[in-house]
């Protein structure tokens, strides 16, 4: 397998690795793929509540370096947008920026899910709580 | 032949030993007894395969059980048939010792293995949930 030199760097210096607290207020939260799969993706969004600005994000991934890379890059890419801009990112800017061969195009497609499902989570989260929602 | 038998098994053996004192949750797949003196195959659960590779595919040739590199996504059946999970399969690890290999050959293969393990733990999501005591098999996967 050949990795593009992005997916190298990611895979040796992943941007944003680590957790929120799933309860913090303006945190989403997305877990997505399967074990037996073998690419499990954890993505989380803090979102500022007055601006409604992506002002963190981070993610654990299980899977190869292009899981790895692409998850990576999607933290990087969701801060500073709004949590409209974010649900525009396709898996197609991830394959084209990490240039991906199309055997892990599903990394990219399973990154999109997991921005998805982090997104979704915010939503839920704030619905559930408009005493803190504004 | 006995003789280079005997030799490639203690190298392996002192390869095997240093991984599993040092990593938890690490699996020896195959035969304990019944084996080939040369081969070494470990699955490291909550890591996939081919980012273990990744890991150390400049400094020494290793191979994975997982076909993320090939056209499907199926994991080593070879591992499977041992009967290793699916899980386990995909995070498979197989060294192979040669002729030439040396005792600090090994040590450091040991080493960077290790250290990669380590690495990929602290950003693996199913490391986390198991250290948080989350049993995961009680989490509803949505697989593709």
């Amino acid at each position: 397998m050949a990795y593009s030199e992005k997916v190298v760097d990611h895979y040796n210096n992943p941007r944003n690795v680590g957790s929120f607290a799933k309860d913090t207020p303006g945190v989403g939260t997305g877990l997505v793929g399967a074990p037996e799969c073998g690419d499990v993706m954890k993505l989380q969004i803090k979102v500022n509540l007055e601006t409604g600005v992506i002002e963190d994000a981070k993610f654990k991934t299980f899977g190869c370096g292009s899981a790895i890379a692409s998850s990576s890059l999607a933290t990087e890419w969701l801060k500073g947008k709004t949590v409209g801009e974010a649900a525009k990112i396709k898996n197609t800017d991830i394959v084209n920026e990490l240039k991906l061969p199309p055997v892990k195009i599903h990394c990219s497609v399973l990154a999109e899910d997991a921005i998805k499902a982090a997104l979704a989570d915010y939503k839920t989260r704030q619905a559930a709580e408009p005493a803190v929602a504004k | 032949m006995p003789e280079e038998s005997a030799r490639l098994a203690r190298l392996r053996d002192r390869l095997q030993d240093a991984i599993l004192s040092n990593v938890d949750e690490a699996f020896l797949n195959g035969n304990l007894e019944r084996r080939l003196p040369h081969n070494l195959n470990i699955s490291f659960a909550y890591v996939e395969g081919e980012s273990v590779l990744m890991g150390l595919n400049k400094e020494c040739a290793l191979s994975s059980g997982s076909a993320c590199t090939s056209s499907t996504l199926e994991p080593s059946y070879v591992i499977a048939a041992l009967g290793a999970s699916a899980e386990l399969a995909h995070s498979s690890i197989r060294f192979s010792l040669h002729r030439f290999n040396t005792e600090e050959e090994v040590d450091w293969v040991g080493r960077r293995t290790i250290e990669v393990i380590k690495r990929l733990r602290e950003m693996s999501p199913l490391y986390e949930l198991a250290k948080e005591g989350v049993d995961l098999k009680s989490i509803h996967w949505k697989a593709d």
